[in-house]
């Protein structure tokens, strides 16, 4: 255990024997324990197919698991109901690595579609937002950089804008903790370390938990507190981010593997 | 530990897979060859028929009876050949056996027995096609029919224009029983197409039945003929146009909800996800992130369907649901042909027409 860590309070997030097997008889998640603090900015590292992604939605429940408890601000997401769950689902952002923006939508609509989850069905169907969720949108795109390009259709835009997009989509809806499914992983090495930076701010200005899958331990070691490895769905690390050495790195990516760096 | 039991439910669905479409090749193989004796002996019987002959015992309907055990028999002795048709449909058509089905074994599979019974079959088809149908080239060039058809033509091609204004007057309602048609039948279908997607419906057992539903009304409803339709409507709201347009709508709902729905399967499912982790409710993801997907694909169906149903409607006419069909029909039922072809030509100008301004209008929009 890390020091320090009997000073902080109950975790924000806490996940015990968490397990997913699909429907094709992948056994995607195997016994899943770890808990998230606030403040954490925590890094999910591991190879393609380990388990991240599947990790990260049986989390809000985007993909249902097969079994285990995931404890969201002391309350158990797993056994809600989908009214209850999107209740929750209202403090949990999430980003993709797509994006995932509606392309036809404006960029102004899309971070506003954050907000849908607090809105009667009836109320958002016209498409049209009180003044003041408008003022916050606006005032989350200036954050992002992005105010000149309120009015522009999300597809005119990089890929490095839309992701920041997706975090001012995100921040719309103040969640408590920030869901990031490998946020970089279709972006330039230049343009990754500006959409983690935007990430960064959330975690320290707006006191964001954030949960973040990475490829690149550069990046971990660059941006995150604390780190944990899926091997095979199952956690073979927990930990510091420096503490990752030459040989935890073949234990986690298997021994042909070598380190490339991204600056 | 857990892989290993992951590793071994995988492999006994496969051979329960393969069990499965091992028995649904048999039943394949055992209806070919069953129709295969049926189809020689119905050519025999009439090739005897025609030039006279006694059939023999294959004359006898009781041969029926033996016909049956014996195609079990050769069609299951078939079917153990992975090489028969009945098996590779099964396999090739097995969602989870397509996977693993060997391509070479398809390579030259023409040449093989199982190959050469199949043209065999397709041979006796068609045969027993032209002895159906009763197609003859000699009819084709009889000089009488020939004359008649020729007399015909050439007064369709020289129309009475004379009775052109009426012709237009009942284009205009033919044009209009489309549109109202169309107009009626979009809303309809743009809700039900929700409820028709797959991908929109899989969440539970109760979505999925409600999907189901859906599926089976409209594809009921669109294997009906818009003309039986037309005919039931004309009994239920009286002949003319209104009958006409209510027959177009209901065919154009089940169309346009296979084609939406469709289109729907086929959305980016990112948005989806994003807009379901925001919280929204099943209202609003579909709402943000799949009608903004469809939109444009929609309209342009939308127009399609529109000009199919004015070609539709001329031929709804001819069983009394108004417009220029109906007008041609009582034309063609007095013999005036010159008339007759005044509405032919009003009907193919107009087709033209909205065929060229529909791919325009829908090339516009993509």
């Amino acid at each position: 255990m890390e020091a320090g860590l009997s000073t902080r309070q109950s975790p924000i997030l806490e996940i015990n024997q968490l397990e997913k097997i699909y429907d094709n008889g992948v056994h995607a998640l195997r016994n899943i324990n770890f808990k998230v603090y606030e403040g954490d900015f925590l890094g999910i590292i591991g190879l393609s197919g380990s388990g991240k992604s599947t990790l990260l939605r049986s989390i809000n429940r985007l993909i249902e698991p097969t079994s285990g408890s995931v404890k969201f601000k002391g309350s158990e997401l797993t056994n809600l109901s989908s009214s209850k769950l999107r209740e929750k689902r209202r403090k949990i952002g999430m980003i993709f690595q797509h994006f995932n923006l509606v392309n036809r939508k404006s960029v102004l609509a899309n971070v506003l579609s954050g907000r849908l989850g607090s809105y009667s069905t009836w109320q958002t169907l016209n498409g049209s937002y009180p003044i003041d969720e408008i003022e916050r949108a606006k005032e989350y795109l200036r954050i992002v950089g992005l105010e000149d390009k309120a009015d522009n259709r999300a597809d005119e835009l990089s890929g490095g804008q839309k992701q920041r997009v997706a975090i001012a989509r995100s921040l719309m809806q103040s969640p408590d903790i920030l869901l990031a499914d490998e946020p970089v992983a279709s972006l330039d090495p230049a343009t990754s370390h500006s959409v983690m930076r935007y990430l960064e701010r959330a975690n320290q200005e707006f006191g964001m938990t954030i949960l973040c899958n990475l490829h690149f331990l550069s990046l971990v070691r660059r941006y995150t507190t604390r780190v944990i490895a899926l091997k095979d769905g199952e956690i073979v690390f927990e930990g510091l981010p420096q503490a990752i050495d030459e040989q935890w790195f073949r234990e986690i990516y298997g021994e042909e593997a070598v380190e490339v760096e991204i600056n | 530990m857990s892989e290993i039991t992951a590793n071994h439910q995988f492999d006994q669905k496969i051979q329960i897979e393969k069990r499965w479409a091992f028995w649904k090749g048999v039943v394949l193989s055992i209806s070919m060859v069953f129709y295969f004796g049926f189809a020689i002996r119905y050519l025999f019987l009439q090739f005897a028929d025609y030039y006279e002959f006694d059939p023999g015992f294959l004359g006898d309907s009781t041969i029926l009876l033996y016909l049956i055990p014996a195609s079990v028999v050769l069609g299951y002795l078939w079917s153990t050949s992975p090489q028969s048709l009945g098996r590779i449909l099964a396999e090739k058509t097995n969602r989870v056996l397509k996977n693993f089905f060997d391509k070479k074994t398809t390579a030259g599979w023409i040449y093989t027995p199982s190959g050469i019974f199949t043209g065999l079959v397709l041979l006796v088809t068609a045969a027993i096609g032209v002895n159906v149908t009763g197609m003859s080239i000699r009819k084709l060039f009889e000089a009488d029919g020939f004359n008649g058809a020729i007399n015909i033509f050439s007064k369709i091609l020289s129309p009475n224009w004379g009775i052109l204004d009426l012709v237009l007057t009942y284009m205009v309602e033919t044009i209009f029983i489309a549109l109202m048609a169309t107009l009626i039948a979009v809303p309809i279908a743009f809700t039900l197409s929700f409820f028709a997607a797959k991908n929109l419906m899989r969440e539970s057992r109760r979505t999925i039945g409600v999907y189901y539903l859906v599926r089976l009304i409209a594809n009921f409803t669109r294997s009906v003929e818009p003309l039986v339709w037309a005919i039931i409507f004309s009994v239920w709201v009286g002949v003319g146009p209104f009958a006409g347009s209510m027959a177009l709508m209901l065919h154009s709902v089940a169309s346009l909800l296979k084609l939406y729905s469709e289109q729907i399967e086929n959305i980016d499912h990112g948005p989806v996800e994003a807009i379901e982790a925001t919280g929204a409710n099943r209202i609003q993801v579909v709402w943000y992130a799949v009608v903004p997907q469809i939109v444009l694909p929609f309209l342009s169906f939308t127009i399609y369907r529109w000009d199919i149903n004015v070609r539709m409607a001329t031929v709804i006419g001819l069983v009394g649901g108004g417009g220029v069909g109906t007008l041609l029909m009582q034309y063609q039922g007095l013999a005036k042909w010159n008339e007759v072809g005044t509405a032919v030509f009003a009907i193919a100008a107009v087709v033209w027409l909205m065929d060229t301004m529909s791919a325009k209008v829908r090339e516009a929009i993509y």
